[in-house]
């Protein structure tokens, strides 16, 4: 991404061929006793370590209520890469991680805790400091405060501090301003990085590359060619172990108004100036900006206008069959209220506002307990004027497809017509493919070695800035209001295994289109 | 070249005139059912071997091996006096034997994948056609056993063509790792003092490129260089750097299974990378990823042709 390396006036890493590293960084891990540290943030250290990125002064000090020594944090690191990372046995590499880790046991809101902090921070003058937050998003607000009454968010001579908050970031417009304001509070937006593990996905910052450094398909990427959009995020796991987490959320919250947002606003975003942050990020907010109300006159939710007009589907997995298993409905899961109305599926029917793509729907869905686990973005484009060769073939020509391929399988697919071999004019649609793994078969970096490195760089241009946040709650929190405000004690099911409810087909049907068979 | 060498070089290859060699790739490309793993992979680059029998061998293995992460059309040839040299194919590598080094271009002309880049890995051959080449290279990738002469040619390709050496490539994890101690601000402040090199090495003209690129990019005036042979006989072409002034030292040293970084004094921090993978393909699977002019190498290859040997 945007290279912002901490290491001006390094004289001698003009012409490294190796991307830049940061200067030096201590990294302090709030919940470093957590699942996410274990699955995700000391596996992508060890893996940044071992392809030389990070600084030759770097330290982590991890942050957590329980009780624990060094060491015993040192061994936990060890358990994870050997859990998550596939490191068997310690090596140079982890071992010389494992030396710069220490840790800190403590209450986050004990103003003792961060007095430690600073202790441990405060010997190296002129270095960065990048808080994680890994805990509970009830938690933010507490350590947020802490850490600015600390003065932990300013730092001395020329050094740098920052903080990174995982998602959830509020859970509706009114938290999250609240949220942002309390950030902002005790340090600049330039510190604050939340992240989003979707865009570190490399599949989504190419969309970056293949929109905008190739000629041929930003004329085309407009509602002169483009007859609509689908995002798919399907999933085949449940709920899993976040029931308490996850009945509070529903599909909207967890998925659309992040994920799926972030990578509708890189389809439609226009071209930035400029490769940076703040262009890029102003980009994908005047996107997000310009798509039209999902509930209101004309665009109610489930149970609130007709069934033609609603934009937004909302249903729950039942019991079915998955995976050469039965699986049970998503109110006899562990955890989870038995009468409850929390959504595992939503679907949505999007329209911007904009000359780019007025009229063009963008058509999102995402769900739990679906066929298969996959996240595309495909653009459906219009169907020639004239079928000319209706008379030899009179099979109906497929409209062209591009598909981008965001997981399993990253990769790029277009659909177009071909002639069949023969003497016979016959035509058939087939797939010329780009894929990741084939094409350059080599390693595709975890997404959050890719952020984690980024946040230490300075580079924000993959996180989300406040006014995109909250943008984003805009568009949601009057759904979920509408839900709230129409009562309605059942909520549409669909057979676990299957392609969601028939309500999304039917919104789809409405419209003269149907979703892509995946 | 003697039919044992003949065979080393692309064991099962089909025999060929030099006008039948598309036609043939063609079909051993269709042929293969695509139960390869080669034709799966999008063709990104042709590269152009020139070098000795013995060492075309060598690179020939690295190529296949480099089949696994980038498909490539390989052009293999050794020179020597013939006009209608014998041409062997397999399904993506191509390999002439014998070939008058004032053609050698017109070869690769014919032969190359259009509208990819070409690269020219360098492996020893007459000046001449290294210079021809060039005009058809996006990349010259110099790797030579002995490089003095082939160096005093590269510095007049520079405007020409992308020119780097294999040796370079090899230096690139010391010098990231040199480089890392750097952003360390109190390294950055004694930069001015820093005259100090002392460089064990197996390979001594990668001392003296690593040396240029030092003399290059800290300031050229008042060094005093010491290269010295090393012990070693693993694979690491450099063994230790240690690059002091009166009151810092910092040093890169290769261990056992590791490399360390370290600033010794007055503040010590040391930093360790596991030693890279060190085949043939990885090095040259490295060049070919990149196509820009490189103006480090430039700068430190002129630096280094004029420290004394």
């Amino acid at each position: 991404m945007a290279q912002q390396a901490g290491h001006e006036g390094n004289p001698l890493l003009d012409g490294l061929r190796i991307e830049p590293t940061p200067g030096p960084t201590t990294l302090v891990i709030f919940g470093a006793s957590g699942d996410l540290t274990r699955r995700k943030l000391l596996p992508a250290l060890y893996q940044l370590s071992r392809g030389q990125r990070l600084p030759a002064r770097f330290n982590v000090i991890g942050v957590a209520r329980s009780a624990m020594s060094d060491d015993e944090f040192r061994e936990s690191m060890h358990a994870s890469l050997k859990e998550f990372a596939g490191v068997q046995k310690p090596d140079d590499v982890s071992q010389a991680l494992a030396r710069s880790m220490s840790y800190l046991a403590g209450e986050m809101d004990d103003p003792a805790l961060y007095r430690q902090i600073c202790e441990k921070v405060s010997g190296a003058d002129g270095d960065g400091v990048l808080f994680y937050l890994a805990i509970p998003p009830t938690v933010y607000g507490t350590v947020i405060d802490q850490l600015g009454t600390a003065g932990l968010m300013k730092a001395a001579s020329s050094g740098w501090r920052r903080v990174i908050v995982e998602k959830p970031f509020g859970t509706d417009l009114g938290s999250a301003r609240e949220l942002n304001a309390k950030m902002h509070r005790h340090m600049d937006e330039s510190q604050i990085f939340r992240i989003d593990h979707y865009l570190g996905k490399e599949t989504v910052q190419n969309l970056l590359v293949f929109r905008f450094a190739n000629g041929m398909f930003e004329p085309i990427w407009n509602r002169r060619y483009i007859d609509h959009v689908q995002i798919t995020a399907a999933e085949t796991v449940g709920v899993e172990r976040r029931a308490s987490y996850y009945e509070g959320a529903g599909a909207l919250r967890d998925m659309v108004q992040n994920h799926l947002m972030q990578v509708l606003t890189l389809v439609a975003m226009e071209p930035p100036i400029a490769f940076s942050a703040e262009n890029v990020r102003d980009r994908k907010h005047d996107a997000l900006a310009a798509i039209q109300p999902l509930v209101g006159n004309s665009a109610n939710g489930n149970g609130e206008g007709s069934a033609d007009s609603a934009n937004v589907i909302r249903a729950q997995y039942s019991g079915g069959w998955l995976s050469g298993s039965e699986v049970p409905a998503y109110r006899k899961e562990d955890g989870v209220d038995p009468q409850s109305v929390t959504e595992t599926y939503v679907a949505l029917r999007v329209h911007l506002d904009s000359w780019r793509w007025a009229g063009v729907p963008f058509y999102i869905r995402t769900g739990k307990r679906l066929p298969k686990r996959t996240t595309e973005i495909a653009i459906q484009f219009r169907k020639p004027p004239l079928h000319i060769f209706k008379r030899a073939s009179p099979t109906p020509i497929a409209s062209n497809l591009l598909i981008v391929n965001v997981q399993p399988d990253e990769g790029i697919s277009v659909r177009f017509e071909a002639k069949l071999p023969g003497t016979r004019m016959q035509l058939a649609p087939v797939m010329m493919n780009f894929r990741y793994g084939s094409a350059f078969g080599r390693a595709v970096p975890e997404a959050y070695e890719t952020l984690l490195l980024d946040a230490m760089l300075g580079d924000a241009t993959l996180f989300a800035r406040h006014d995109f946040v909250e943008a984003s709650w805009a568009l949601i929190t009057p759904v979920h209001e509408a839900w709230k405000a129409s009562r309605v004690g059942e909520i549409p099911a669909y057979e676990a295994g299957e392609w969601g409810p028939k309500e999304a087909d039917e919104m789809m049907a409405a419209d003269g289109r149907r979703w892509r068979t995946l | 070249m003697s039919d044992t060498t003949v065979d080393q070089l692309l064991p099962g290859a089909t025999e060929v005139a030099f006008s039948e060699i598309e036609p043939t790739l063609a079909r051993l490309t269709r042929d293969s059912g695509g139960h390869k793993r080669l034709p799966g992979r999008a063709l990104t680059a042709t590269v152009v071997v020139v070098g000795p029998s013995a060492r075309l061998i060598e690179a020939a293995q690295a190529l296949e091996g480099l089949g696994e992460r980038a498909g490539v059309r390989a052009i293999l040839i050794a020179e020597g006096t013939l006009t209608s040299p014998p041409v062997r194919v397999t399904e993506h590598t191509i390999a002439i034997l014998g070939l008058a080094p004032q053609y050698v271009d017109n070869a690769v002309a014919a032969l190359r994948l259009s509208s990819l880049p070409a690269a020219v890995w360098w492996r020893g051959g007459s000046p001449e056609a290294l210079t021809e080449l060039a005009d058809l290279a996006d990349r010259m990738v110099l790797d030579t056993d002995n490089p003095d002469e082939v160096w005093s040619t590269a510095e007049s390709l520079f405007e020409q063509t992308a020119v780097t050496d294999l040796r370079w490539t090899r230096l690139t994890r010391w010098r990231s790792l040199l480089a890392s101690l750097f952003d360390v601000p109190q390294v950055r402040e004694a930069i001015p003092r820093l005259k100090q090199l002392t460089i064990t090495a197996r390979d001594i003209p990668c001392a003296r490129l690593f040396a240029g690129w030092l003399v290059s990019a800290l300031g050229p005036a008042g060094w005093e260089v010491h290269i010295s042979p090393g012990t070693d006989d693993g694979q690491l072409l450099l063994e230790s750097i240690q690059l002091s002034s009166g009151d810092q030292t910092i040093a890169v040293r290769a261990r056992r299974t590791c490399m360390e970084a370290s600033i010794e004094k007055p503040r010590s921090c040391t930093r360790v990378v596991p030693l890279t993978d060190v085949k043939l393909a990885t090095w040259i699977g490295e060049e070919l990823a990149v196509r820009a002019r490189d103006l480090a190498f430039e700068a430190a290859l002129r630096a280094a042709r004029q420290l004394p040997v």
